[in-house]
């Protein structure tokens, strides 16, 4: 997964993709990689669990060799306007940019094309080995998949049509771009990985997905135990475990994460993932 | 006089099942309750009746005193057209593909439609609770910034944006010409891309009086509701939880209450094998031990630091499936606010 240029990692909210996203991140730090680290959403999620404190638009070096950085949607836009599509001098023409904000907030697919645009700018940059993106949730990641070819829908000629071109290839380009999918053995998330998985074979905008299934329950044996919290504790282990194991026959995932126990800090779990994950890539 | 309590936090910590919960206790007290979910899991949305239903209220067909509905966001948009807007704009906005993405992809998009419809429910009267399951976008808070939010797309700052000036009449268009700003994003853009969503954000801004009229009265509503914060004893959960607690004072109200879910029993915590347990159980009991010990540090960590009134409701192997599984897991819960949702849960 990490020989990847570009891993974009997505899953149902609250399934652990920013402490993945960050566990991926730190092991490609420790094995030598040049590594940018990308909140592409609102929250903070992999901040937190870098415990880098808040990140800015500019990349900045949280551990040797790992940068992190967050998008800000203005920042990006600017960025784009004038690296992407040449337009110079677009500082000065503030007006224009405040025009193209309002575009962003409006216009289908021009604030996903920013944001999917700027990890694939930096994969294009041989600044790094490697961008880890921690994506929004999959309720949201279609539309940034398909902001190229939604793009290629709304504006038929120019500049930002060719930049699509080259976005919607980086993407769907198996040797170039990864796309995970967290998941937890529940049925919310599981059914939305699945509808997210149907959807995607379907649109063949990226190649396809690996699913990592988080926080998985070890089988325990059937021993005899004494009366009190040593069955109680058995008891409730085994019967998450089955239920677990039901979910994961419904949709068997290509990786599977331990449940992390007594972990006190977001930081303490991506470090423990990105051990566990040291010994499965 | 109707009672509200909103059910917030972040996405995957039980919100649904802890709203639908209270729900069937406020029912079974004898209050006429409403439940508004938004995404509910399968068996969820089977116990409440909700499958295949929309906007509107039904009532469960076994539960008396129980309703519930489910969210429906591209509805309540067409609402807003066709309440806010004459006729022949309406029509307009409603076909309008910048509409519908705004729809799709506004960033507080389900969350305004979801405290419009709560705050409709509220005002019609009909019920003595309404629970509102909301929805996770921007860790909660969008659900309180969602009216602002929402007027001030409608209102005139993104066209000012566009046209570069006072805000134009609809003659501006054929003008486009003598407008630097939409010269350069022409050429940019390859098409008249701005233009037409500079005519769609004229349409859009007729709503305006009417959304930010609206907007006061779906402030005045969430203002004066109670608010309980949902999470799970998770470090990622925990630290949405406090962010969002610290600010939902600034919001609505100070919560009455913050809601763990997933609670191990506190007995576990100093629990040891006795002698001659087979090591893979007495292994086990000290891996729920430390999970136990972390879930308990947490909740106190948010009741000392932060002065939060903290319910706990216990970990269930099976999450329930129909209304009685839901009546007892709230039984077995502790310390759940019921006196201020005007009732007792004895």
């Amino acid at each position: 997964m990490i020989d990847k240029r570009l891993v974009i990692v997505s899953g149902k909210g609250g399934v652990g993709k920013s402490a993945l996203s960050a566990g991926l991140a730190l092991l490609a730090q420790r094995r030598g990689l040049r590594v940018l680290a990308m909140e592409m959403g609102d929250g903070q999620g992999l901040s937190t669990h870098l415990t880098s404190g808040p990140l800015e638009f500019e990349p900045r070096e949280v551990r040797p060799g790992l940068h992190a950085m967050r998008m800000v949607r203005s920042d990006a836009l600017l960025e784009y306007l004038s690296l992407q599509l040449g337009v110079r001098g677009i500082a000065r023409f503030g007006p224009v940019a405040r025009a193209f904000d309002a575009l962003a907030t409006t216009a289908p697919g021009i604030r996903e094309i920013i944001t999917i645009g700027k990890a694939i700018w930096e994969v294009k940059e041989d600044r790094w080995d490697i961008v880890v993106a921690d994506a929004p949730p999959t309720g949201q990641i279609g539309s940034f998949l398909r902001a190229p070819v939604t793009i290629g829908e709304l504006v038929p000629t120019g500049r930002i049509l060719a930049q699509a071109e080259m976005m919607k290839e980086t993407l769907r380009d198996p040797s170039q771009t990864r796309l995970v999918l967290v998941t937890l053995p529940e049925e919310l998330p599981t059914t939305e990985t699945s509808e997210t998985l149907n959807w995607i074979n379907n649109e063949n905008l990226v190649s396809k997905p690996t699913i990592i299934a988080n926080r998985i329950l070890s089988e325990l044996e059937e021993a005899d135990a004494p009366t009190g919290p040593v069955r109680d504790a058995a008891s409730l282990h085994r019967d998450l475990w089955r239920e677990q194991q039901e979910w994961l026959h419904t949709l068997p995932p290509d990786l599977e994460l331990p449940y992390l126990f007594g972990l006190f800090t977001p930081g303490e779990v991506a470090a423990h993932l990105s051990d566990e994950l040291e010994e499965i890539l | 006089m109707t009672k509200t309590l909103l059910v917030t936090g972040a996405g995957g910590v039980g919100k649904t099942t802890i709203a639908a919960g209270v729900g069937v206790t406020a029912a079974r007290a004898g209050m006429r309750t409403l439940v508004v979910t938004v995404d509910p899991a399968r068996r969820l949305a089977t116990a409440l009746g909700v499958e295949n239903l929309g906007n509107e209220p039904q009532p469960h067909p076994s539960e008396r005193n129980l309703w519930a509905a489910m969210l429906d966001a591209t509805a309540s948009w067409r609402a807003v057209a066709e309440r806010h807007a004459e006729p022949d704009v309406a029509a307009r906005l409603v076909d309008n593909e910048f509409f519908r993405a705004a729809s799709e992809h506004f960033p507080a998009s389900q969350s305004y439609a979801a405290a419009d419809q709560a705050a409709t429910f509220v005002q019609a009267k009909a019920w003595d609770l309404v629970v509102v399951d909301t929805p996770p976008s921007g860790g909660g808070i969008d659900f309180f910034t969602a009216p602002a939010q929402m007027a001030d797309l409608v209102g005139g700052r993104l066209l000012r944006w566009i046209t570069g000036g006072p805000l134009p009449g609809r003659r501006f268009l054929f003008n486009v010409a003598g407008r630097p700003v939409l010269r350069i994003a022409d050429s940019i853009l390859g098409s008249d891309l701005l233009e037409r969503v500079a005519e769609f954000l004229l349409d859009l801004r007729t709503t305006y009086d009417g959304v930010a009229q609206r907007g006061r009265e779906i402030e005045a509503v969430l203002g004066s509701s109670a608010v309980i914060v949902v999470t799970t004893s998770d470090p990622a959960p925990v630290r949405e939880a406090i962010r969002f607690y610290r600010a939902l004072p600034g919001l609505a109200s100070v919560p009455a209450a913050v809601v763990f879910n997933r609670v191990l029993p506190s007995e576990w915590a100093e629990a040891t094998a006795p002698p001659g347990t087979p090591a893979a159980l007495a292994h086990n009991l000290e891996q729920w031990a430390a999970e136990t010990l972390r879930q308990r540090d947490s909740r106190q960590e948010f009741s000392s630091r932060y002065g939060a009134h903290i319910a706990a409701v216990p970990w269930s192997a099976h999450p329930p499936t129909d209304l009685d599984g839901l009546a007892d897991l709230m039984k077995s819960s502790s310390d759940i606010p019921w006196a201020e949702l005007g009732f007792s849960a004895g």
